[in-house]
């Protein structure tokens, strides 16, 4: 029991990178009906922008500021300038394609990715990154559950962010704007609502938690290296699709469910073996709901 | 414009000069090349001959860019001039006459020919043996990616899956049967068997990736578009997962010394193969039928196209493709691990396949061509290669969407006419 | 005589909605049956029941005393039903030429074989599918546009490569589901036109949907009329046009106080 509450508590905190970076993708495809390929480097990118932004904090404060002052200033500075990133990137890479086939721009994300990659690694090299400690670690020993203080802000920082992404959503004017162009991106412009405003609003939003999962990954794991993109945006954009395109709580659930399925499965079989049973599942399910779980079952399709 | 139209008047023997001329040209460049290059680079203060027309040792050392033009003009430019200029006559009558033979019989003199040209540029340097044979292998990749994401317009993201799988049937058939190694221990059989085996050890592999490929085709009945480029690239992650904990094939430390077996005459044959069969099958009504199904499924259905046939078939017979050329390399490089069939390679595919054109065998080979060139011609600059690339190719995304040759059908009989004597 | 095409009892419930109820026909040789209804009657319904798009939830359909209920698309396609769409769907990227040559799909048979290495076979074989594809474009008059992609023609001559294409399946039955939709008279006038000598050429018996009164009353000998996916009335277009259950579902009930 105690071992499986240990890995429940550890599944919930590497969902919590899927689930944060998922909404990014989510995000983006129910405004623009196209998956940002790049999103997996801009969540790198995040990190790194995280890493330099705290050790700038570092050096500027030394031992004077408490670390989770700094984490938290970390966290805020770096989304906002990731999602300026993001708001770049719509800017150069998606605009000018919003009208052509979907196909070139899953390439162009492609590219914009291969891209983020190369200039990350011409300018902090292939070599893995420390990320620095900002917070002790503290264990808890709950009945033979093992708890870091950092699992408990990684988890609690995370669903803070989805709650205020859900209330920004629901409650605010802009976030209704989104929700109208989700459903129409045709008409809803003709309202007064510029898709050229919610379009990078959206990618902005996206990066910014991007980011944030980028720091808190730093902070569990805190070895930063270029590929970690790859490794983490795939998986996440599995999840986006298993919740279903375009559903923002079913890319939370999803990531969190991915998580829980990778942490368990290596529970159970040795962890070589987590790449291919995650992705046999969710070829699995694909193949029999091909929808996600809270898609709707339209079917457009990346044409030409 | 004036200068412009300057330029196509002067060089307008070049459009009255047939495929035969430029190959003629190409002959006498690269037999100069091959008997006088070394004094011409010599004289001219360079190294050694340039690899791959100069652009390597331009970007090296720009210093020597002056000697290395120079060569290609000396070299190339002159003699492929001095042909279009001086013999087009002649050369047009000789094409005329090739002409009248059957089809096939020219078009394979043509591709002897070819040969010859490409096996004396190759035989300067290894380096450049080993760019000419990846550039045929990415054709066949291309190709074989085109008929699925472009004819079939669905988004299938597992052909580095198919590839891997090729590669690692061929090497093992290879391995086991006919070289001593570390996995699978002594060679059964002799080894002057080894060049007769190999075609079959491709085809294991190509039929492995094909009947890999179900498990993509099925799913693609009732889903297509992004759902399908998931499942496609949740199979290619299988792929790879699944080899790198095969620990009987080198798990992620891959696997290797594989035997020589695919030189350059195999490695040409099998494209020159691939596109043969590739084009026959897209001009068919039933690779056409692909294009049906791709521009709008009911109406595929409801003109008794089965669709369902169609999406396995095509399926099956890219994913062959991509094995075959899996197989090769492997044995080119001699040497395959999991992680050379990751996203990166896919989407080393994907731009050639959308550089080229969708839809297109002309497409595929300029794409893999040119990008193979490119991305060889920009090796010294290292890290920037993955900028500039990607920019042309987003570039190419916002003005050209479909790729440079898009929809055009591979007419051999066209390229090779003899130029009329206007 | 029996039926060229047979609808028993058919009837079909999306979710909980039933859209068509009881649907009978019995379509005989060289005949032009019409269907009209108010939009939403469920016309294109039963074409998509009759066509296999959709299975229906009950009834059978026979095409030449064979049943063909339950059925892939394309199986009943070949067995001999060609059918145009409403909306017009063309493929976007295929010129006039490849339409017509696709649809000949089920009257090949060199085999995947075939069309890899070219043989023999497939060269005789796509020469005669070549050959009736012309004469397929030389009668509905769209051999000019042969090589244009089929998307860039004027609309009329849309609406003939649709037929076209559907008669290149050699059909026994001929669906057309508002062949005139959107165009202009003379273009009207044109397919009366057409669609007669299609019925005289190719010896097909033909459905079709339509909404235009005078299109329906010229061509078709006779009518059925779907309200809510259940026929009310059934005959000759003189006794249709004077129904009074008919002229309530188009106009409405007459209010007399």
């Amino acid at each position: 029991m105690e071992y499986f509450l240990q890995n429940f508590i550890n599944a919930l905190q590497w969902g919590s990178f899927y689930a944060l970076i998922a909404l990014g993708y989510s995000m983006v495809y129910s405004i623009l009906m196209l998956f940002n390929f790049a999103h997996g480097d801009i969540f790198m990118i995040g990190a790194y922008i995280g890493f330099c932004i705290a050790s700038l904090f570092i050096l500027l404060f030394g031992g004077a500021a408490p670390g989770w002052l700094v984490l938290i200033l970390t966290i805020i500075v770096s989304m906002f300038l990731t999602s300026l990133l993001g708001v770049l990137i719509e800017k150069i890479g998606y605009r000018p394609l919003r009208n052509a086939p979907r196909a070139s721009a899953a390439i162009t994300g492609l590219m914009i990715g291969i891209i983020l990659e190369t200039s990350n690694i011409a300018i902090f090299g292939t070599k893995r990154i420390a990320f620095p400690q900002l917070v002790e670690t503290v264990t808890y020993n709950i009945s033979g559950v093992f708890i870091t203080n950092k699992k408990i802000i990684i988890v609690a920082i995370s669903l803070f962010l989805m709650a205020g992404l859900h209330f920004f959503i629901e409650k605010t004017k802009w976030g209704m704007a989104m929700r109208a162009m989700s459903y129409d991106f045709l008409t809803v412009p003709l309202m007064g609502i510029s898709l050229n405003v919610i379009a990078p609003l959206t990618f902005a939003i996206g990066s910014a938690l991007a980011a944030a999962a980028g720091i808190l990954y730093g902070l569990a794991y805190p070895v930063l290296d270029p590929y970690m993109g790859i490794l983490l945006g795939w998986k996440a954009f599995v999840a986006a699709i298993l919740g279903g395109r375009g559903s923002i709580l079913g890319a939370a659930l999803a990531g969190f469910l991915l998580g829980f399925i990778e942490i368990f499965t290596a529970m159970i079989f040795p962890s070589t073996l987590r790449d291919l049973i995650a992705y046999s599942i969710i070829l699995i399910i694909l193949t029999v709901r091909p929808h996600g779980f809270f898609g709707k079952a339209h079917s457009s399709s990346l044409r030409l | 414009m004036k200068p412009i139209i300057r330029f196509k008047k002067f060089f307008r023997f070049f459009s009255a000069m047939p495929a035969l001329g430029w190959l003629f040209g190409f002959l006498t460049a690269v037999i100069i090349e091959y008997l006088i290059g070394d004094n011409i680079a010599w004289m001219l203060g360079l190294p050694k001959i340039p690899a791959l027309f100069g652009f390597l040792i331009m970007l090296k050392k720009p210093l020597l860019i002056p000697g290395a033009s120079a060569y290609i003009i000396i070299v190339y430019l002159l003699p492929l001039t001095l042909t279009a200029r001086f013999c087009s006559g002649t050369i047009n009558k000789i094409a005329a006459k090739l002409y009248k033979l059957p089809t096939p019989v020219y078009t394979v003199l043509y591709l002897i020919f070819l040969y010859i040209i490409i096996d004396i540029w190759a035989g300067i340097s290894d380096y450049r043996i080993v760019t000419i044979k990846l550039t045929f292998i990415a054709i066949i990749l291309t190709l074989s990616l085109n008929v699925i994401n472009g004819y079939m317009g669905e988004f299938s993201c597992s052909h580095t899956g198919f590839m891997a799988l090729g590669a690692y049937t061929a090497s093992t058939v290879t391995l086991i049967l006919c070289a001593n190694d570390k996995l699978f221990g002594e060679a059964l059989l002799p080894s002057y068997l080894a060049p007769f085996l190999f075609p079959i050890a491709l085809i294991a592999g190509g039929i492995i990736a094909a009947i890999g490929s179900l498990l993509v085709a099925i799913p693609s009945f009732r889903t297509r578009g992004d759902y399908l480029a998931i499942i496609s690239l949740a199979f290619m992650f299988i792929v790879k997962s699944l080899i790198e904990n095969l620990e009987v094939l080198g798990g992620a430390r891959g696997m290797g010394s594989q035997p020589h077996l695919a030189n350059l005459p195999t490695v040409f044959i099998w494209t020159a193969l691939s596109i043969w069969i590739i084009n026959n099958f897209v001009t068919s009504i039933i690779g056409k039928a692909t294009n049906a199904v791709r521009d709008n499924e009911t109406a595929a259905n409801a003109m008794t196209v089965n669709t369902r046939k169609t999406k396995i078939v095509t399926f099956m017979f890219a994913a062959f493709w991509a094995g075959i050329a899996g197989g090769l390399f492997a044995h080119v490089l001699c040497y395959v691990n999991p992680g050379t069939f990751g996203i990166k390679k896919l989407a080393e595919i994907f731009t050639m396949v959308y550089f080229g054109g969708l839809n297109s065998v002309v497409g595929s080979i300029i794409g893999a061509i040119s990008f193979n060139l490119a991305s060889e011609a920009l090796r010294p600059l290292e890290l920037f290669k993955w900028i500039i690339i990607p920019v042309i190719m987003i570039l190419i995304m916002i003005y050209k969407p479909t790729g440079l040759v898009a929809f055009k059908e591979f007419n051999i009989k066209k390229i090779l006419a003899p130029k009329g004597d206007k | 005589m029996t039926p060229l095409l047979k609808v028993e009892n058919m009837t079909h419930f999306f979710g909980g909605l039933r859209a068509v109820h009881n649907y009978n026909l019995n379509l005989e040789k060289n005949k032009i049956q019409g269907l009209i209804g108010p939009n939403g009657a469920g016309k294109t319904t039963v074409f998509n029941l009759i066509t296999g798009i959709f299975k229906p939830s009950e009834g059978s359909v026979k095409l030449d005393k064979e049943e063909i209920t339950g059925l892939f698309p394309h199986q009943i396609a070949s067995k001999g039903l060609g059918r145009t769409f409403q909306n017009l769907l063309l493929w976007r990227h295929l010129t006039v030429f490849d339409h017509i040559q696709i649809a000949h799909y089920s009257q090949i048979n060199y085999g995947l074989i075939g069309s890899f290495f070219g043989t023999k076979k497939r060269r005789k074989q796509e020469a005669e599918i070549e050959e009736s594809a012309r004469r397929l474009m030389e009668i509905f008059d769209i051999s000019d546009f042969a090589n244009m992609l089929a998307v860039n023609l004027p609309y009329g001559a849309q609406r003939r490569v649709e037929m076209a294409r559907a008669m290149a399946i050699k059909p026994k039955v001929l669906f057309l589901d508002e062949p005139t939709a959107g165009m202009t008279p003379e273009e009207l006038i044109r397919m009366i036109q057409i669609i007669k000598n299609v019925r005289k050429e190719f010896n097909v018996a033909i459905f079709l949907i339509e909404h235009r009164l005078k299109f329906v009353m010229e061509l078709c000998e006779t009518i059925q009329t779907l309200v809510f996916g259940e026929v009310i009335a059934e005959g000759t277009p003189e006794q249709i046009q004077n129904n009074p259950q008919v002229i309530e579902a188009y106009l409405g009930k007459e209010d007399i106080t």
